[in-house]
């Protein structure tokens, strides 16, 4: 990632504008959500994004999924991407939780076979039980958080993209994301993850890159961003991250 | 989830079509005092494509919306998104043709070597929902307030096409006009399939796959520029 930015531009009536929309409709403001962000991770690393609320944690995990693209700089990743940005994780809540699994193993990248083929899998690392034959919107935020991640599991992605997921986990599934993104990045892969769970985040990821209004303010190892970020009592309370092989 | 689930689902995809052929036959049969011959079939012929066309604006409307969780989740080709609908609704369609045969049974009106046509109009009803979905998409997360709107637009088209009253019943000036709207063609194409026994005229096919072309040819490149920022939309 060079230089990347993520522009929102409004209308006289603060709705955002798209390039289209800005031939039809009166442009009024802009608001940068990243701006001049650069980073380039390695595999087998993995980065936790800190920053208050509207830092442009979200952006930037939105912009490294390919959900939005950069308006200016260059953004490249390479491998197959498995991303929570929210609890919901993408899931229509009128599909049970095996209709939106495989929705989910397809739109990632597998064939709908291979899909079908891992369903039974997804299945028993949610933990739904007869519940995953159910309609997501009888789901708890705990049971999408779960199912969403278990999708992730199966499709067996390169990086890993997890956004305020743990405040949504019981510890018990805490570990078990934990020990993933750890068995991700052993194997080479990334793990990029934003939240307000620093300790759980300090597990998975050895650094941290610090946002504050859509710029980049400190890079590197975690405690030392969180002494930046919340002064250096906090940084002496994080445990020392693990780190990749 | 269009069609609900259990058992009763495919009674709901069959009945879907009837109940919206039977407002119109009490019409036609108790209010108009219609003297048409095989005034059922000849609406049927109108109600079934435009089924499909309605349904599927109706479904591409909110398609985006509907799905705005995964958009913001995860990066897939959005040039799916609309077709969807079209896929979606198409199942109610391929209920819906079985008024044909029923229609035409309870009319007495036996089938001809033009039903070999049917195929075709029914594909040319197909093209011109799918031109017709993209820019629904749009619209509907540009403009969501208009929604509303834009289905009654639609269905605006129906009543001043062909739509109850068969377009050699329309005399006037009217008869002059009625073939800009799109949808006469399609009407009159099954109507000509199934009712009347002859083959299509040119202009009711290519009247409507003319103006699907030309719309397709306007909103798809525009819906493919917007598509990377859908997510800003819905987010």
């Amino acid at each position: 990632m060079q230089g990347a930015g993520v522009r929102f531009d409004f209308d006289h009536l603060s709705r955002v504008l798209t390039p289209a929309l800005r031939r039809i409709r009166r442009f009024r403001a802009s608001s940068w959500g990243l701006r001049h962000v650069s980073l380039h991770i390695e595999p087998g690393a993995g980065l936790a994004l800190v920053g208050p609320t509207g830092s442009g944690k979200t952006t930037l995990l939105r912009l490294i999924a390919g959900v939005i693209p950069p308006d200016e700089g260059r953004v490249a990743v390479r491998g197959r991407v498995g991303s929570l940005l929210a609890t919901d994780a993408g899931l229509g809540p009128l599909l049970t939780g095996r209709e939106n699994a495989e929705l989910l193993g397809v739109l990632a990248g597998l064939s709908l076979r291979e899909t079908r083929a891992a369903l039974d899998q997804v299945a028993e690392r949610s933990r739904l039980g007869e519940a995953f034959d159910r309609p997501v919107l009888t789901y708890s935020v705990g049971m999408r958080a779960r199912l969403g991640f278990a999708v992730i599991q199966a499709i067996s992605p390169r990086l890993l993209l997890l956004d305020e997921v743990f405040e949504a986990l019981d510890h018990e599934f805490r570990a078990i994301v934990e020990e993933f993104a750890l068995e991700l990045r052993e194997r080479g892969g990334i793990v990029v993850a934003a939240g307000h769970d620093h300790a759980a985040m300090s597990r998975m990821c050895p650094q941290a890159l610090l946002l504050d209004r859509g710029h980049a303010r400190a890079h590197g190892p975690f405690a030392e961003v969180i002494g930046t970020y919340r002064g250096p009592e906090a940084a002496g309370a994080m445990a020392e991250p693990a780190t990749a092989g | 989830m269009r069609y609900g689930r259990g058992a009763l689902r495919a009674v709901k995809v069959l009945l879907d079509p009837f109940a919206a052929l039977g407002v119109y036959l009490l019409l036609i049969a108790f209010v108009l005092d219609q003297s048409e011959s095989a005034a059922g079939l000849s609406i049927t012929c109108a109600i079934i494509p435009f089924q499909l066309i309605m349904a599927t604006m109706a479904n591409a409307l909110k398609s985006i919306e509907v799905r705005g969780s995964i958009i913001l989740n995860m990066s897939f080709p959005r040039m799916l998104i609309p077709v969807s609908s079209v896929v979606t609704e198409s199942v109610a369609f391929s209920g819906s043709l079985v008024l044909i045969p029923a229609m035409m049974i309870a009319y007495g009106v036996a089938p001809t070597p033009a039903l070999l046509w049917l195929p075709v109009a029914l594909a040319v009803t197909i093209v011109f929902a799918v031109a017709l979905c993209y820019p629904s998409a749009l619209v509907g997360v540009w403009y969501p307030d208009l929604q509303p709107f834009a289905i009654s637009m639609v269905r605006a088209l129906f009543f001043i096409a062909p739509g109850i009253v068969a377009l050699d019943q329309i005399s006037g000036t009217a008869r002059d006009l009625l073939p800009f709207n799109p949808l006469t063609g399609l009407f009159e194409s099954f109507r000509a399939a199934v009712l009347y026994g002859h083959s299509p005229a040119a202009w009711e096919l290519l009247a409507p796959l003319a103006f699907a072309g030309l719309l397709a040819a306007l909103t798809l490149p525009l819906y493919r520029r917007e598509q990377p920022y859908l997510a800003k939309l819905v987010g």
